[in-house]
């Protein structure tokens, strides 16, 4: 099946990618194959992963792929049949690490970017709270493209549930930094004066007692001070998650959604493709990966295979025939079933820009296996 | 010593990579061990449910659900299970709706870590221990754990807990946990992997790091196996029809088709392979099932094959 289109051509000239989807559709192969293309036409491209990708990392040839991004050699890349006039360089997330940064940043002084690093609930909080991951994959996007480094970044996002929990992210990290009911009865400062304070804290001293009771006094101690090493910089973590905002929603952004031809992730890719629709995110492309191609001969039966397999000396060609045709019919009904799925994808978000990629054996393992996906993004 | 097989343990875990199947392992393992006569309860953990799909009944958030005969569904819900917890300890109605309403309540669960975790392993360890009449209320309980790191962590939650509780209720609660989670006698833990390299490798670390922490990992699954029935001289054979000019398009679709088939189920015996020597672990494979929709008998053909697999029954 080829591509109507070139999706690599869409996604010149953009200063962010974002490719998302469900888990387990090949989020990574498409980010490091669209940055390849990228890269072959002249940007200076960084492509950031979330997974531990060793194999796509050793397709690449970087032996440690870490925060720090890699570049990748262009010879490599040149033996496999694409001529990067750009550069590609790649990194993998480090969530503690990218918000350690944001903190020294952010942070007044450095007794309070000590007090910070060393509180027990920060050091978990990249693990316990919900969408922490995601929004310091946006914080390291963010990072890269003001470095100035870079033509473009592109984003493979974090394997959620719900693959929209990544937008809702950045505003979620915020509130919990901000933790304004929390400190309203933890901090040293809170409420100050009015009687409907006062009302609300009374409850609230409640509850904290109780959670006290329940948890012991040291968790409510490590919150309390957690907030307060925060005071001053919720300023800074705002301003951000609003500066993310504008540079996800504006003209230099493109969203791309990934998933397989099967009905679990089709209808995850066509939630957040309505959802970015709705919300005014800038659209590039539905990429559905691993489709499987449809076998030659049109469905017709291979009627004459028994008789070839005689004359190349197969023990029981009749056998092995009918066994061979009963490989082609699940073929077929496999492609069929694939080419219906991207019907109905097709027609839940009346026609979007879709895009195919064959089924490979494994995903790419070498680099000309990543630069083929490159071509058949590029149109096939 | 002998470590009894999975199937023998009450409290199954089933742990592994995003789309490698771990619903369908763990409601194939849950009717199996229902048809084999015990009282069987399948866990999902958090609001989304898959196993709808498989069964055609929705698992309920508060109460189980008879799915098939001997075979119960039920959903655990970190923020119900906080309001039940809370419900036991404080016994006082008014203050836990209160505490249920209280935005700085659900601040102080969002960032005490692992608490989330810890109130759904507690309650999951509820269930694994009630006694009803003399009885336990469940012969077997099988969790459809979270994607490997939020599947840890769940596991881990009680002994994380207790570092950060100091002391109190919850502590106590932690150790009372642990004491179930860890015992290879009570708990098992199936680490599922397709046949990939990703899921390979993913599964291999998360054994490691099970291990390492004194969890109780009983085996391995490689799920959605891909078997051949051609053998290397049918490929052969196969190879020549596409080399010979006389073959038209449909002959050679059927002799590609049956080529991919071969190589596809040669690639999968790599992987089983890989994730046998890379895990340690015996390994219980699984057959491809296209359909596992209510009433294909796919599920059913699944669980027979996870039933009847040494890795999962033990080799006596």
């Amino acid at each position: 099946m080829n591509n109507a289109f070139d999706l690599v051509e869409v996604l010149e000239g953009r200063r962010v990618v974002v490719v998302a989807g469900a888990g387990g559709v090949g989020k990574t192969t498409v980010s490091a194959a669209l940055a390849l293309g990228l890269a072959a036409r002249g940007a200076r491209v960084a492509v950031i992963t979330i997974d531990p990708a060793r194999r796509l990392a050793s397709a690449l040839g970087i032996d440690d792929l870490g925060d720090t991004p890699h570049r990748v050699d262009p010879a490599r890349v040149e033996a496999a049949g694409i001529h990067m006039t750009g550069t590609l360089d790649a990194l993998q997330l480090d969530p503690q690490a990218t918000f350690d940064r944001l903190v020294a940043r952010e942070a007044p002084d450095d007794a309070a970017r000590e007090r910070i690093l060393r509180n027990r609930i920060y050091r978990h909080l990249s693990t316990s709270v919900a969408g922490a991951q995601e929004f310091m994959a946006v914080e390291r996007l963010h990072e890269l493209v003001d470095s100035g480094a870079y033509d473009a970044v592109v984003l493979d996002t974090p394997p959620a549930r719900n693959a929209l929990d990544f937008l809702d992210a950045p505003e979620r990290m915020t509130r919990f930094v901000e933790g304004r009911g929390l400190r309203l009865l933890l901090g040293p400062r809170s409420g100050a004066g009015r009687t409907g304070w006062r009302a609300l804290q009374a409850g609230g001293h409640m509850v904290m007692s109780v959670v006290e009771r329940l948890t012991g006094a040291q968790l409510l101690t490590d919150i309390s001070e957690f907030l307060q090493s925060f005071d001053g910089m919720y300023q800074g973590f705002s301003e951000r998650a609003a500066a993310v905002r504008y540079l996800l929603a504006s003209d230099s952004a493109r969203f791309v959604v990934v998933t397989g031809p099967r009905p679990e992730p089709a209808g995850e890719a066509i939630a957040l493709w309505r959802r970015l629709r709705d919300d005014r995110y800038p659209l590039g492309a539905v990429v559905v990966n691993r489709v499987h191609p449809e076998p030659a001969g049109e469905g017709a039966p291979p009627v004459g295979l028994a008789g070839l397999l005689r004359a190349a000396g197969a023990a029981d060609p009749d056998g092995l025939a009918a066994r061979a045709a009963g490989a082609l019919e699940a073929a077929r009904a496999r492609s069929a079933a694939d080419r219906h799925e991207i019907r109905s994808i097709a027609g839940a978000l009346d026609a979007p820009p879709i895009t195919t990629v064959p089924a490979l054996q494994d995903d790419p393992v070498e680099v000309a296996g990543l630069a083929r996906v490159t071509r058949e993004l590029e149109g096939g | 010593m002998q470590e009894p097989p999975l199937i023998d343990r009450r409290l199954a875990f089933v742990l592994g990579k995003g789309g490698v199947g771990k619903t369908a392992v763990a409601a194939a393992l849950g009717l199996g061990l229902a048809d084999a006569g015990h009282r069987t309860l399948l866990v999902e953990v958090g609001a989304e449910t898959r196993t709808q799909a498989l069964f055609g009944i929705a698992p309920a958030l508060d109460d189980p659900v008879q799915v098939r005969p001997g075979l119960f569904a039920l959903t655990v819900d970190a923020e119900l299970a906080t309001q039940e917890y809370l419900s036991l300890q404080l016994k006082v109605r008014p203050l836990v709706e209160m505490m249920s309403r209280s935005r700085a309540f659900h601040q102080v669960t969002q960032a005490a870590p692992g608490l989330a975790e810890l109130v759904t392993l507690g309650k999951i360890w509820d269930l694994a221990t009630t006694v009803q009449g003399g009885a336990p209320l469940w012969d077997r309980l099988v969790v459809d754990s979270p994607a490997t790191g939020h599947g840890i962590a769940l596991l881990e939650a009680a002994g994380n807990a207790r570092e950060l509780a100091g002391s109190g209720p919850i502590r106590d609660q932690a150790d009372a946990i642990e004491k179930v989670i860890r015992h290879p006698a009570a708990t098992g833990i199936a680490v599922v992997a397709t046949p990939e390299d990703l899921a390979v490798t993913e599964a291999a670390e998360a054994v490691g790091i099970l291990r390492a922490r004194g969890m109780p990992v009983a085996c391995a699954v490689a799920n959605a196996v891909r078997r051949s029935q051609f053998s290397p001289a049918d490929a052969e054979a196969l190879r020549a029809v596409l080399a010979d000019p006389a073959a038209g398009d449909p002959e050679r679709a059927a002799a590609h088709a049956a080529i991919a088939v071969a190589d596809g189920a040669a690639h999968d015996a790599r992987e089983v392979d890989g994730l046998a020597r890379e895990s340690g672990l015996p390994v219980a494979v699984l057959p491809h099932v296209p359909d596992l929709a209510p009433g294909s008998g796919g599920l059913e053909a699944l669980s027979a094959a996870l039933m009847s697999d040494p890795a999962v029954r033990g080799s006596a």
